[in-house]
């Protein structure tokens, strides 16, 4: 599952902007490391950030889903197409920098996968959006953010329903994989269209309603922030910073 | 008759693609404080005429305008049939979804939130205030846009078919809000099929056809075919017709 998880962590109830940083500064970090302990020790900090948010279970089977494809593709191509020196491991001879390479990948990969799940699940839009409104975002730009980060949970429950209605109009999921994917224009059609047509309407609405004004909006109940919290997260950008500084500067040399 | 909120003259509206217009040389004035309903068969062109005096064609949807229209209105308020598609999408609650205009407005956090509450209680849904707006049945999502157009204080309140989703009393209850509105200094125009609710409240009614103004005039002369005026009509009543159902049982007890 993807999307807000109303709860009671510390992470719900921190700042949207406290867990979104811990997030990006994950992100940044994880691409200035290069050895496999390393990245490693990142994707560990990511999954104490989602345990942290107690959404370690709900993060983990997405993250799973969408990483395990790119998992087995990092581990075939670099492990068996890599350069030498080679290791046995039963039949096969893989090669280790290949191996060290797709560790690299794949961690960054499960570690910016786990983060970013994480503050989905934790941060809910509403208060983020009163966030980024106390803060005098455009809000253009609040709407672009907000409207992706909850992309999926409303496209989930629109296909949801749509399924429902095609169902008791006759539709049969099950059969042979040629008539599941045959099953899938019924749903996939009205579920575009549809979106395509509300989002005219919704254009409008939220036009009717000031969406577009000049000038600064007033957030109805801004969450609170505190010197703790804005240490936190200037710490982790910061440290995230230094790590992808030393890299570029070792690079260079 | 107060000065003309809104001036068509000789308007002819294309939507983009479109060969034949959705609007054809009309050509009224609405003014400050009038309820217009607005009528015809499906297709006649009234949700266009909502939009374009609006003001949100051609400017958001595209398409052509030509004519001439002059509208005085600086806060317009919309309302559509399917209120789910008019939701922000950005709010938690159905105070901050009511609140989300007057916020745009850049008045202190009291007095947006006061506005929201007015504005729900007007519309009989203050309790529905902490709610989750995606939980909503179609009747409640209904009344909580009409309120979060209400909020904004609209000096021109757009009502498209905008009790497509309520029962017969919430119906009859949000046409009943309509003559307070209008009595604040608000011009409103309701496109409806409900002709018989509409000639209620409707300080004057407009029939479209094609796009066309093809009547324009008190309700009791426009709005001739609601079930009760053909009633009344193959009776044998004169003019004017009964045009709701109080109205004929009202002429048949006399």
């Amino acid at each position: 599952m993807i999307g807000y998880r109303p709860g009671d962590s510390p992470l719900h109830r921190a700042h949207p902007y406290t867990p979104l940083a811990l997030a990006v500064s994950l992100l940044l970090a994880v691409f200035a490391l290069g050895s496999p302990g390393a990245v490693g020790a990142a994707v560990l900090a990511a999954v104490i950030l989602a345990a942290a948010g107690g959404v370690l279970g709900y993060t983990a089977r997405p993250a799973f889903v969408i990483g395990f494809t790119t998992w087995v593709l990092l581990l075939v191509l670099h492990g068996l197409l890599g350069p030498g020196p080679f290791l046995a491991a039963g039949p096969l001879s893989l090669s280790a920098r290949g191996l060290h390479r797709a560790l690299v990948l794949g961690g960054r990969l499960t570690t910016i996968l786990v983060a970013f799940l994480t503050v989905l699940a934790v941060v809910s839009p509403a208060r983020l959006v009163d966030a980024m409104t106390e803060r005098g975002v455009a809000f253009a730009k609040m709407y672009l953010l907000v409207s992706t980060l909850t992309l999926v949970p409303r496209l989930r429950a629109r296909a949801a329903q749509i399924l429902e209605a095609q169902q008791c109009r006759g539709l049969r999921l099950g059969g042979s994989p040629l008539a599941r994917v045959a099953a899938l224009g019924p749903l996939v059609l009205p579920l575009v269209l549809g979106a395509l047509a509300e989002v005219d309407e919704q254009v409008l609405a939220l036009d009717a309603r000031g969406a577009g004004r000049a000038g600064r909006r007033t957030a109805l109940d801004p969450p609170a922030d505190s010197a703790l919290q804005r240490t936190v997260r200037w710490a982790a950008l910061l440290v995230a910073a230094a790590l992808f500084v030393a890299k570029v500067a070792e690079r260079a040399q | 008759m107060s000065a003309p909120l809104l001036r068509f003259a000789q308007v002819t509206y294309r939507h983009a693609g479109a060969l034949a217009p959705a609007l054809a040389d009309v050509t009224l004035e609405v003014a400050a404080g009038e309820i217009v309903a607005l009528t015809g068969a499906p297709g006649a062109g009234a949700t266009t005429f909502l939009l374009v005096a609006g003001g949100f064609a051609p400017r958001l949807i595209g398409g052509t305008l030509e004519g001439t229209l002059h509208s005085a209105a600086a806060r317009p308020g919309i309302v559509f049939a399917a209120p789910w598609t008019q939701l922000t999408g950005l709010c938690q609650t159905v105070l901050a979804e009511v609140a989300f205009g007057p916020a745009g407005l850049g008045l202190p956090r009291e007095a947006v939130r006061a506005a929201a509450e007015r504005s729900l209680e007007r519309l009989g849904v203050l309790h529905l205030a902490e709610r989750d707006p995606a939980t909503l049945s179609g009747g409640e999502l209904q009344r909580v846009i009409v309120a979060a157009a209400l909020a904004q204080d609209p000096d021109l309140l757009l009502l498209d078919d905008p009790a497509a989703e309520l029962d017969p009393a919430g119906a009859d209850a949000l046409y009943a809000l309509l003559p307070g509105v209008a009595a604040a200094g608000a011009a409103v125009l309701v496109a409806t099929p409900d002709i018989e609710r509409a000639a209620r409240v409707a300080t004057r009614a407009v029939r479209l056809d094609g796009g066309r103004v093809v009547a324009d005039g008190a309700p009791a002369t426009v709005l001739t075919d609601t079930p009760a005026a053909r009633i009344a009509r193959s009776a044998g009543c004169p003019a004017p017709l009964p045009l709701d159902a109080e109205a004929l049982v009202a002429r048949v007890a006399r």
